[in-house]
């Protein structure tokens, strides 16, 4: 069963998060093992957790606009979530070059504990990072899986810079 | 009588349900009664708050509480406290070798604390006692067996600290329902009792544990949106601090065990009095040492940064600012000091919550929680969605570790992932459990390895293993690899890198076990064997006087049996079995039981009573 399946909603990148989550909710209710009756046997408890389970584990990619686009990718048959699968997607050299200095760069503001720099890069990044979800949003509406794989192939670098300047605020703050 | 009270309460056929906050300073137990979640007496006196110190005695006896607390300066190594802090952890933690001036035994692994009376000890062992206790207390309490219970742990213990909170439950006797974070079991305590709903945070600085948590409480939905903290920051860090500053303006650069352990006491009470007033002195060798609230203020900013940063983190985490937040409890005693209270104020533009006496409301909630899980009558009331405080994630080469489940995943989840194998003819996989944020293994804390081997011999990249890793509802992760091909699966439960394996808790249960089980064994296998000496006197003096009413076989039979019955007497250590003896033989002397009576009206004279042969 897909995670859209799940909730009983037809694949799309557009999805009302507030109602996901109310839905969330309410199936939760139906199905937590912690609501059984204490006579519940072992089966129908692992059942019941399986069950929550993979409600919890579809909202938490559902729920976040990148990971619900690289998801319905997937459904298109294009897997990019790993490093193993992403590694199979030729990316355009520019882009790879463009990336490699940027990461450069973040390196050096890291071992100069330069933090407002690193920052100052990802809110570029992050622009761009926009704009490249948004491009494939709309290729994924159309159905246009190569320019989709491409725009998520971006996000992809994208999403791994930002996650490390959080990793640098994190360990400075600790 | 069990009976007649499973009649009366069918679904409760083991006892009271408590829920314990097994705390770093104190330790509470509460239960539900009559609807209303209560604190219950856990220490001499009727003190709700047991504090959280063991005393191991020369003598082999073991001290919980202010019992233990009172002896702690003069017994400053085989007195442990703030053992929570060592939970999960190894001696190699540099954590470890800071807390306190325990001696601690040889070997790898779990921390052992060598103390007087007897073996090392662990801190699962530790805290099984502290958790033993409580369950006594309970149990006087309710007159009746405790034997469930919901047990709180800090929002940020990882896992292998949940799974030693978890043992020390099983060593006490517990079946331990469910681990609840402590911040989710705060907000229990007030969604529940105050009708509160929106989001919330819930911040809680306990002695050696500080979490934050923003939750939601929506439509009976009690979900946890995001939690953060340090499992190694709170109010004993304030009495270090004043500790600190009192060596540093003695000049006193090396000091004893004794001293330290007599000062992080009274700086603790002089912490404690600042809280109403505006300077205080401790005295010490007999020189005061005068303290003001500004001092203390002062001194204690940089701890209280720290709770910030952590606050800053889980507010993004959850996606929201300060300001969407509509109320912030305050948990924990050491949310009392002002200087606390002010700076939670500041980071959320709002004083914060504290109508619920902060020492009691997470055992309060725990209470509730014990009661949701298994009154039938109110498992529809409300539902908890927690989270996993810490990323969990395997080694992937170059020493990176890769993240399966992030931080702040609703729980119970399961995630797999496929890895291909990357040499030709490989046949085995290290598998490395990590947890933690940091982008390198090295910096993560490491939770298990194993190996799944018996892939067969193929090409790289054509082997194909899926991990799946499962955290249930206590937040405890088990794994599972399975090489594709041949279906070979290997399931692991996460403990052995800084716990005690199965077997030692099996181990550690079995010598443990309280004795009231031995007592009453020992005492019905005493009433047997008087009752066989009863019946072996009787009969030999029966045999003795009326033996000509028996043929030679009855009467070999029955000497046979009187043989049989008086080396039982000695050798047999069930006291069922010995009855079943002692009714057999005395089944079989019933005949002759008989001729003697006919005998004894015969003669008109008085014998034996059947009851009395």
């Amino acid at each position: 069963m897909t995670h859209f399946e799940l909730f009983n909603l037809a694949p799309s990148v557009d999805l009302d998060v507030k109602a996901l989550e109310d839905l969330h909710r309410k199936l939760s209710l139906e199905s937590h093992p912690d609501r059984l009756p204490g006579d519940a046997d072992a089966r129908t408890r692992r059942l019941a957790a399986e069950k929550s389970a993979a409600l919890n584990d579809a909202v938490k990619t559902l729920k976040d606009p990148v990971k619900r686009a690289f998801y319905v990718l997937e459904l298109k048959g294009v897997k990019l979530d790993t490093e193993q699968a992403a590694a199979k997607v030729k990316m355009p050299m520019e882009f790879l070059e463009e990336i490699m200095e940027r990461r450069e760069a973040l390196e050096g503001a890291k071992a100069g504990r330069k933090l407002e720099a690193a920052q100052a890069m990802a809110k570029e990044i992050r622009e761009a990072q926009r704009i490249a979800l948004t491009l494939a949003q709309d290729s994924l509406r159309k159905d246009d899986v190569a320019t989709a794989t491409q725009a998520l192939g971006r996000v992809r670098y994208y999403t791994r810079f930002l996650e490390e300047v959080d990793a640098f605020e994190e360990e400075l703050s600790s | 009588m069990k009976g007649f009270l499973q009649i009366h309460d069918p679904l409760k056929p083991k006892g009271s349900v408590v829920g314990i906050d097994l705390g770093t300073t104190n330790s509470l137990v509460a239960a539900v009664i009559n609807g209303k979640p209560t604190c219950l007496p856990a220490d001499e006196g009727g003190s709700m708050l047991l504090p959280s110190v063991v005393h191991y005695a020369a003598n082999g006896s073991v001290l919980v509480g202010r019992h233990a607390f009172d002896v702690l300066p003069e017994f400053p190594t085989d007195t442990i406290k703030s053992v929570k802090r060592f939970m999960g952890k190894s001696v190699d933690d540099l954590e470890t070798k800071k807390l306190g001036a325990y001696k601690f035994a040889g070997g790898k692994g779990v921390v052992r604390f060598d103390v007087a009376g007897g073996q090392p000890v662990t801190a699962i062992e530790v805290s099984g006692e502290i958790l033993r206790q409580l369950k006594r207390r309970a149990e006087s309490h309710f007159a009746g067996k405790v034997e469930q219970a919901v047990i709180t742990v800090p929002a940020y213990f990882d896992d292998a600290q949940r799974q030693a909170t978890k043992d020390a439950g099983r060593l006490a006797g517990l079946e331990v329902l469910r681990l609840l974070n402590e911040p989710t079991a705060a907000a229990l305590a007030y969604g529940l009792d105050k009708g509160v709903q929106g989001l919330y945070a819930v911040y809680d600085l306990g002695g050696g544990t500080f979490d934050i948590s923003v939750l939601e409480l929506i439509d009976g939905v009690f979900q946890v949106k995001s939690v953060g903290g340090d499992s190694a920051l709170g109010g004993d860090d304030f009495d270090r601090v004043i500790v600190q500053k009192l060596l540093d303006a003695r000049g006193i650069n090396a000091p004893t065990n004794s001293q330290i352990a007599t000062l992080l006491q009274q700086a603790r009470a002089a912490k404690e009095r600042l809280t109403d007033a505006a300077q205080t002195e401790l005295v010490f060798e007999g020189t005061p040492f005068p303290i003001t609230r500004a001092d203390f203020n002062e001194w204690i900013k940089p701890l209280l940064a720290k709770t910030g940063n952590s606050v800053r983190r889980a507010l993004k985490d959850a996606g929201v600012t300060a300001a969407d937040v509509k109320g912030v409890v305050l948990v924990g005693g050491s949310t009392r000091v002002p200087a606390v209270r002010d700076y939670v104020a500041e980071q959320f533009g709002q004083p914060a919550l504290a109508d619920i006496d902060p020492d009691q409301v997470v055992a309060l909630g725990a209470a509730i929680q014990a009661d949701l899980l298994t009154n039938e009558d109110r498992k529809d009331e409300v539902l908890l969605l927690d989270v996993i405080p810490l990323s969990l994630g395997l080694e992937t080469m170059g020493g990176v570790a890769e993240k399966l489940i992030p931080r702040n995943s609703s729980i119970p989840i399961a995630q797999a992932q496929i890895f291909t194998t990357f040499q030709d003819g490989q046949t085995g996989m290290d598998i490395h459990v990590v947890q933690g944020e940091r982008e390198l293994v090295a910096d993560n804390r490491s939770l298990a390895r194993f190996r799944l081997s018996g892939i067969p011999p193929m090409a790289a990249g054509m082997g194909r293993v899926q991990v799946t890793f499962r955290v249930d509802a206590d937040g405890i992760l088990s794994v599972s690899a399975k090489e594709e091909t041949t279906g070979i699966e290997q399931l692991i439960t996460v403990k052995p890198t800084h716990g005690l394996s199965d077997e030692e808790i099996e181990q550690m249960l079995l010598d443990s076990i309280d004795h009231a089980e031995d007592d009453m064994q020992a005492r019905m296998l005493a009433e047997q064997r008087v009752e066989a000496e009863r019946l072996l006197l009787d009969g030999a003096k029966q045999l003795f006087e009326n033996g000509d009413l028996l043929s030679r076989e009855e009467r070999a039979e029955l000497e046979k049996q009187f043989v049989r019955l008086e080396r039982l007497k000695k050798i047999e250590t069930n006291h069922e079995a010995l009855k079943a003896a002692i009714t057999e033989i005395d089944t079989l002397a019933r005949p002759f039981v008989e001729k003697i009576m006919d005998r004894a009206i015969g003669a008109a004279a008085v014998g034996q009573r059947v009851e009395d042969f």
